[in-house]
């Protein structure tokens, strides 16, 4: 019942969200609008309910962030925007906060383990590069990172030939996969730009 | 219907009308007016239960803002 009322709702949100895209005429303007029609977009599938929705919902969410990163380097590029900003945004919090939520994010992450705590971990490592800067290496990041993926790999031969020792293989799939989603997280607080990107 | 279902259409079409034709028409008003749209979402989430669509959202919003603001600070502003 109320699908068929809400439905023609957001139908509207749907249409005002194109016709502001069609208006439009400034370049970032309309980037900004893609994030507008991606929501009223997701709102139609989130109205199926059910688990479809979500399964749905997942890889649209991937896809727009990726695709939003990705126009966001094009415009860049197109308007010769490449170097890094004389005046970039600085904030009293940035200074103070890091070192604390930082730190509780990437041992709650560590505590996750698996996928979702990488992701938590790598939220904290990225607040962190955000804020401070850095000047880390970078290299030895990406060496963990290639580690953890091989760790993952073997794990999985693990499950698949010795099955007795599963619980040595989740624990190191689980370390595995967090390391790994951790340094590709942490990667995106370096979009600001520095000496070792 | 339930109330945040309602809730959260309303929210939606505010907050669509307010992201498409914002008042002060700068980029940073624009990112932050389209917190509205997301929030009506979320709720219309919330209406049907879709734990991990919803805080999946909340992460993925976190990260498109911090993108669009880095493209806004690189442009500088109109």
């Amino acid at each position: 019942m109320s699908y068929e009322i809400a439905l023609p709702v957001v139908l509207v949100a749907v249409a005002i969200a194109f016709i502001a895209l069609m208006i439009e005429k400034d370049d970032l303007h309309r980037l900004l609008l893609t994030d507008l029609a991606e929501i009223t977009g997701l709102a139609i599938i989130a109205l199926v309910a059910t688990d479809l929705a979500e399964a749905l919902i997942l890889p649209g969410l991937v896809v727009g962030i990726s695709e939003l990163m990705a126009l966001s380097e094009v415009y860049l590029v197109k308007e010769g925007l490449t170097e890094t900003p004389k005046r970039v945004m600085h904030l009293e919090v940035m200074d103070s906060a890091p070192a604390i939520l930082g730190g509780v994010l990437v041992i709650y992450g560590i505590v996750l383990s698996g996928f979702s705590g990488g992701a938590v971990a790598g939220l904290g490592l990225l607040f962190w590069f955000f804020c401070k800067g850095h000047d880390e290496a970078f290299e030895i990041i990406e060496t963990a990172s290639g580690y953890s993926w091989a760790l993952w790999i073997a794990a999985f031969f693990i499950f698949m030939l010795a099955p007795q020792y599963w619980l040595f293989a989740v624990m190191a799939a689980g370390g595995g996969i967090l390391l790994k989603v951790m340094a590709k997280m942490a990667l995106v607080g370096t979009m600001r730009g520095g000496r070792d990107v | 219907m339930e109330p945040e279902l309602l809730l959260g259409l309303a929210i939606l079409i505010i907050g669509a009308v307010a992201a498409a034709f914002p008042r002060p028409k700068t980029y940073l008003s624009r990112i932050i007016v389209l917190e509205i749209p997301a929030w009506g979402l979320l709720l219309m989430m919330l209406a049907y239960d879709e734990a991990l669509a919803l805080l999946t959202f909340i992460a993925v919003t976190a990260i498109s803002t911090f993108v669009m603001v880095r493209v806004v600070e690189r442009r500088g502003e109109p």
